[in-house]
């Protein structure tokens, strides 16, 4: 164990267990497709098998007249209100929310890729849903489509959207760009520049999306679904697909099976909602795994060229970044992904000069969005190799010249207005050189490796936010209020995927209020209970609720030491809150149980009667970043081109670790998912038909428990002031650093790189092949 | 056969359910049975998600036409703790942090069972090997490794902790 | 794309008789473990109108080695691929194939799938089939009133398409008491551990003063069913073992492929690690037959 428990502390820093596991490990927790209604039919969606098709008819008749079918819906049954897939989109503050396309219908007239979807069904049991499907005919005109962004940027491509006049979907200037770039270049001793693409990653949540949809008798929406953040959804539900306002619609998420940003958008909800509508009943709407690799969320794959400008002594003099991001036929995440790339990538290293542009294209691929990273892993992938080769230009060591350019405390964090407050980088490197042995592998550029099997090592750095502060609304409350037997609940709104949010905020808020840990409830997964909440992504979860939380917790320990001030005839000032008991710091003889003093509120035969409770709020324009350093050492056999990773090393700034068991998890697991984005995980379209050819766990291969090489997490922790007791986020970083290690260590092992993701070993062979080495 | 009336002896109980020849044991034990704790992952035999025990041996109950387990014994996650605490693998896996979402856990804990009925000591390397059909996306598969290890000393040790 | 499998009839007799007199490959499909053939169900690559179970049949669960047919391995149409894995007879006589076996790594898929269900689905990339096509082993196939054995070669006939025809059933896979002296390897490169093989090769040799007495060499996935590559055993034959044979061999085992490029592999990554994993794999099994250090043939 990385981590000694804080003893200053009850709750915090300590592993324990988190609320929703047991119930998860016995079967009982319910996931959305486990739960029924009374009433409930199941819901089917028709998608098209062209990839760009214009619906000239749909017959529906025959399946109307198949007993158990209560309702068969296509385009012209649908509201015709333009919305988009995006979710989160609706923090957005609204002269960005302007630039994101409304190119969404529940269900369309037009096909945009393989598996856009054209009618729905609604019927007694899922075998009669699909037999109904079977028995739509549509009538499709097939058009032209385009597979390759580049290819939709030429003149007389298809164009996917109507009244287009071409498939631009948006551009971004990084809004922090500075400087004269082609003169910084120009003075720079060396220029470094990589180009290079990453693959679109599935999600993967274990977790199929299901959706149940249910109106009651006024005209009021109840959603189950797994959604991240369930009171944008409630406001996308209720405002961009209906007309009906955010009051008229109830967000419930049950547990959740992973969701790695797919849930930021919209799945199939709108679909359940529309066939329970028609239906007047409840409906559940489910789908298959190969519909959701043909589907509507993916990593949104950017072709990016970087390039790094460094001086004399080694300082950088400017960074270039380009990206092309492939948004598929929606616009999605598409737009905040490739502004976060740039945000993240372009604020790691310190650079007088700043130049990054994004272009976004349609095409008709499947919708892309944004998974867990947001960017980062992208543009990481192409930096940190670009820096490499800035190092060898310069003949330092990759650790130093990362030490020497990284940005420190006090320095512009990656939303440049703000500075960073914190920043245990250099710490992170050390620490993780020292884990993977680099003064001991790293025999400097150009090191000769020979034989067939070659080891190196590679390092690649992130800064990532904790929370949203700065580019889209940031605001979380929460409610905490203490029951009459000294237990809380503590409402909050964060999605628990499987991260062990509810854990965390149940110790941040027993700490804060001065109770134990197992007498703090976490309420959470219904927009009726909830107070408002952007929900979980951003990393943002444990910093920013986790503020919410302690500032409820606080006022909610303030309440109660006042009144047990009054119940024991003392002065407030002299008295703390711990592990449930009011006692003087002077004499702990002296005190009261928080339960007597709840009890006493509430049954209080007087006129001083007091449920003991309190909001608390988090706002921001701050995200407190976080950073970390990644290691990998790897072995690569030069016949095959297999590359075995020896060891990996994450070390990453945590400010606090609040449960250093779910840290270490969380940073294991996306790990793992790095792994996978590194060397195996390959959503393939085929680039005739557009169809996904990888459309199963059977052919886009994830890690199974056999390829986890040997991960080493280490912990660094210096607390921030801002964050709940100094901590910072970690939800999504443990993906970043590992493909660039990777490559890097590659390069170290075999002198090449390889210039699109995953590393494949066809792709090293032939890089071998091309370098004149190998076999 | 057509449609028939078939016992399903699931967790030590009998059920009696109406079932068709196309109707997948995954089905029949989420919707006409109500044992809701087997997920479907994938439908195609590739996560495990579904994993139940069919005469104490590893399945997958969405490849498993129902009919074929018709008066066979069945283990479903909601059989495996005696009682309304939790089995010691169960317990492993919620105190060594290798529970995430749980989505893959009931699997990921049957399967679990299957090796340690079978094998209650086994290397890392064979409990790679025995979880490999179980795909997980949260973990890493680094504390369900380390859950299953701890688990298997716990039972060689009757179940003392 | 469906979850639910289309409405079928379902058979499910007693005796390979009755069996063979109600499939007919199409309409009518055999179910032993249903690993392949529920998932092809539901993907509506196959819509049979029956499915026979063979589930119920006494006497093709077996794996055992027949003392009086020179001890030569027999393994049932409802062995599962795990039972052949755990077996001692096969772990001790045939270890290529439990090698083979191991290389599947999932548990439910062995627990569940036959070891004939695995050759009857006629895929190219069965990880059985090179170390079955090694070994020598011969498919007994039952039809209506008869009975065929054939040469595991000549089971397949093309991706998807085996020799079984309508109204048969493969009942049993004999696998001949392996040669003296002999020592196989089985190699194969996935994406991951779980994967199916981009290649596979399965090799057995042995060896008598220092050339190739026997050699079978077969290689999965690389052409559209596995192959042996017969060129490259009769020049292991021919030649002097040496580093310099197992690589002229694995060059000509090459020429025996046809490869082609999907989801897994490009057709150009596995033509060249043919050569890779055949010479690697002849000079390991070379290693387990003591040809490297002079006690080669010694019991012979």
């Amino acid at each position: 164990m990385t981590n000694e428990p804080h003893s200053e502390f009850s709750s915090v820093g300590k592993s324990l267990a988190r609320p929703d596991v047991a119930a998860k490990a016995t079967g009982a927790a319910r996931f959305s497709a486990d739960i029924a209604l009374p009433g409930m039919l199941i819901g089917r969606i028709l998608t098209s098998p062209h990839a760009h098709a214009r619906i000239v008819a749909i017959d529906t008749s025959r399946a109307k007249a198949l007993p158990g079918v209560a309702a068969v819906i296509t385009h012209a049954d649908v509201p015709k209100r333009g919305f988009t897939r995006s979710v989160m989109a609706e923090g957005l503050p609204p002269f960005a929310y302007e630039t994101e396309n409304l190119d969404q219908y529940i269900l369309s007239d037009k096909a945009r890729y393989i598996g856009d979807w054209v009618a729905a069904v609604a019927a007694v049991d899922l075998y009669v849903a699909e037999r109904a499907l079977d028995l739509i005919e549509v009538e499709y005109e097939v058009l032209p489509a385009v597979f390759d962004p580049e290819d939709a940027l030429a003149p007389g491509a298809p164009v996917v959207h109507k009244g287009w006049k071409d498939n631009v979907a948006g551009v971004i200037e990084h809004p922090f760009n500075r400087g004269d770039l082609d003169a910084a270049l120009a003075s720079s001793a060396h220029v470094a520049e990589f180009s290079g693409r990453n693959s679109r990653q599935k999600q993967a949540h274990m977790e199929p999306d299901a959706a149940i949809a249910s109106w009651d008798d006024k005209g009021r929406l109840t959603v189950w679904s797994p959604s991240q953040n369930a009171h944008l959804a409630k406001k996308a539900m209720g405002r961009r697909v209906f007309d009906i306002g955010e009051g008229n619609v109830r967000w419930i998420t049950p547990a959740v099976g992973g969701g790695f940003g797919a849930r930021l958008s919209f799945g199939v909800e709108p679909v359940a909602a529309m066939l329970a509508k028609v239906t007047g009943r409840p409906v559940k709407v489910l789908v298959t795994r190969e519909e959701d690799f043909n589907g509507w969320n993916s990593r949104t794959e950017q072709r990016q060229t970087i390039r790094v400008g460094v001086g004399e002594a080694g300082e950088i003099t400017a960074i270039e970044q380009d990206v092309l991001s492939d948004s598929g036929a929606y616009f999605s995440h598409s737009g905040t992904i490739s502004a976060v790339n740039m945000q993240s990538t372009l604020g790691v290293m310190r650079s007088p000069v700043v130049r990054g542009k994004a272009l976004m294209v349609y095409t008709n691929n499947p919708t892309a969005s944004g998974m867990r990273g947001y960017g980062n892993p992208e543009g990481s992938f192409i930096l940190q190799q670009a820096l490499d080769i800035a190092a060898e230009k310069c003949g330092m060591d990759p650790v130093d010249f990362r030490l020497k350019n990284a940005r420190g405390p006090g320095e512009p964090s990656m939303w440049e207005p703000q500075a960073i407050t914190t920043c245990a980088l250099p710490e992170c490197i050390r620490r993780g050189a020292v884990a993977i042995g680099w003064d001991q592998k790293w025999h400097g550029w150009g090191a000769g490796k020979e034989g067939r099997y070659r080891r190196g090592v590679g390092m690649s750095i992130m800064t990532h936010a904790s929370g949203a502060g700065g580019f889209l609304l940031e605001h979380s409350t929460a409610v905490m209020k203490l029951d009459e037997d000294g237990t809380a609940s503590l409402s909050v709104s964060p999605c628990e995927m499987g991260q062990g949010i509810l854990g965390v905020l149940a110790q941040i808020a027993a700490e804060g209020a001065g109770l134990r840990y197992e007498d703090v409830r976490t309420v959470t997964g219904d927009t009726d209970v909830t107070l408002f909440d952007i929900g979980t992504h951003a990393s943002r979860s444990t910093y920013a609720i986790g503020n919410a939380a302690l500032d409820a917790a606080r006022k909610v320990k303030a309440i109660v030491v006042e009144r047990a001030a009054r119940m024991l005839g003392v002065e407030s000032e002299g008295l703390d809150v711990r592990d449930g008991r009011v006692f003087a710091v002077a004499d702990s003889s002296v005190g009261v149980s928080v339960a007597e003093v709840a009890h006493a509120g509430i049954y209080e035969y007087g006129t001083d009667a007091r449920h003991i409770m309190a909001t608390g709020k988090h706002q921001s324009v701050m995200h407190c970043p976080n950073f970390q350093a990644g290691f990998a050492e790897i072995e690569v056999d030069v016949e095959t081109g297999v590359i075995k990773v020896l060891k990996l090393v994450i070390a990453h700034d945590i400010g606090r670790a609040i449960n250093p068991l779910t840290v270490e998890g969380c940073l294991e697991g996306g790990a793992a998912q790095g792994l996978g984005y590194a060397l195996t995980e390959d959503l393939v379209i085929d680039k005739g038909t557009g169809k996904v050819v990888s459309d199963s766990f059977a052919t886009y291969k994830m890690l199974s428990a056999l390829d986890m090489p040997e991960v080493e997490v280490i912990l660094v922790e210096e607390p921030d002031p801002t964050g709940p007791f100094g901590a910072k986020g970690v939800g999504e970083t443990g993906i970043t650093n590992v493909a660039p290690a990777i490559a890097n260590a590659l390069y170290d092992a075999a002198g090449v790189r390889v210039h699109s993701l995953p590393i494949t070993p066809e792709k090293v062979l032939e890089a071998l092949r091309a370098h004149g080495a190998g076999a | 056969m057509a449609k028939e009336i078939a016992t399903f002896i699931v967790n030590g109980q009998g059920y009696e359910v109406i079932v068709e020849p196309h109707m997948l044991l995954i089905d029949v034990l989420r919707d006409s049975i109500g044992l809701v704790g087997t997920k479907y992952g994938c439908g195609a035999g590739d996560c495990g998600a579904c994993t139940v025990l069919l005469e104490g041996k590893p399945v997958f109950a969405c490849l498993t036409l129902a009919v074929t387990a018709r008066d066979r014994s069945l283990t479903t996650i909601e059989g495996l703790a005696d009682g309304a605490g939790l089995h010691p693998i169960q317990q492993a896996f919620v105190d060594a942090g290798a529970v995430q979402c749980g989505f893959c856990t009931p699997g990921m804990v049957l399967t679990t069972k299957a090796l340690l009925d079978e094998n209650p000591e086994p290397t890392r390397g064979e409990i790679k090997a025995f979880l490999a059909g179980n795909l997980c996306r949260c973990t890493g598969y680094v504390k369900i490794v380390e859950a299953v290890e701890s688990a298997a000393g716990i039972l060689r040790n009757g179940g003392a902790r | 794309m469906h979850r639910a499998l289309l409405p079928f009839e379902f058979s499910e007799p007693a005796s390979v008789e009755e069996a063979v007199a109600l499939v007919d490959g199409g309409r009518a499909r055999a179910l032993a473990g249903g690993v392949d053939l529920v998932l092809k169900m539901r993907l509506r690559q196959e819509t049979p109108e029956r499915v026979v179970s063979l589930q119920k049949i006494a006497g093709l669960d077996h794996v055992r080695v027949d003392a009086h047919g020179g001890g030569a391995l027999h393994i049932g149409a409802l062995a599962t691929l795990r039972q052949v894995e755990q077996s001692a007879a096969v772990t001790q006589g045939w270890p290529l194939l439990a090698e083979a076996i191991a290389s599947i790594v999932s548990m439910q898929t062995k627990v569940m799938g036959t070891l004939v269900g695995n050759l009857c689905v006629g895929t190219p990339a069965s990880d059985v089939a090179p170390a079955l096509f090694a070994l020598g082993a011969r498919v007994k196939i039952a039809g209506v009133g008869d009975e065929r054995d054939i040469a595991v070669e000549d089971f397949f006939l093309g991706p998807g398409v085996t020799a079984v025809r309508p109204h048969e059933l493969v009942t049993e896979v004999v696998v001949p008491a392996r040669p003296v002296g002999s020592a196989g390897r089985f190699l194969k490169l996935s994406k991951t551990a779980d994967d199916i093989a981009k290649v596979n090769v399965a090799v057995s040799v042995a060896f008598s003063r220092g050339t190739c007495a026997h050699a079978r060499i077969a290689i999965g996935s690389a052409a559209p069913t596995p192959v042996r590559a017969v060129a490259a055993e009769e020049l292991l034959l021919r030649e002097d073992w040496c580093p310099a044979t197992a690589k002229a061999a694995a060059e000509a085992a090459a020429r025996s492929v046809r490869p082609i490029s999907d989801v897994r592999s490009t057709a150009d990554y596995r033509a060249e690690m043919v050569k890779v994993l055949v010479r690697d794999a002849l000079t390991q099994a070379a290693d387990g037959a003591g040809v490297l250090d002079g006690h080669d043939g010694k019991e012979a």
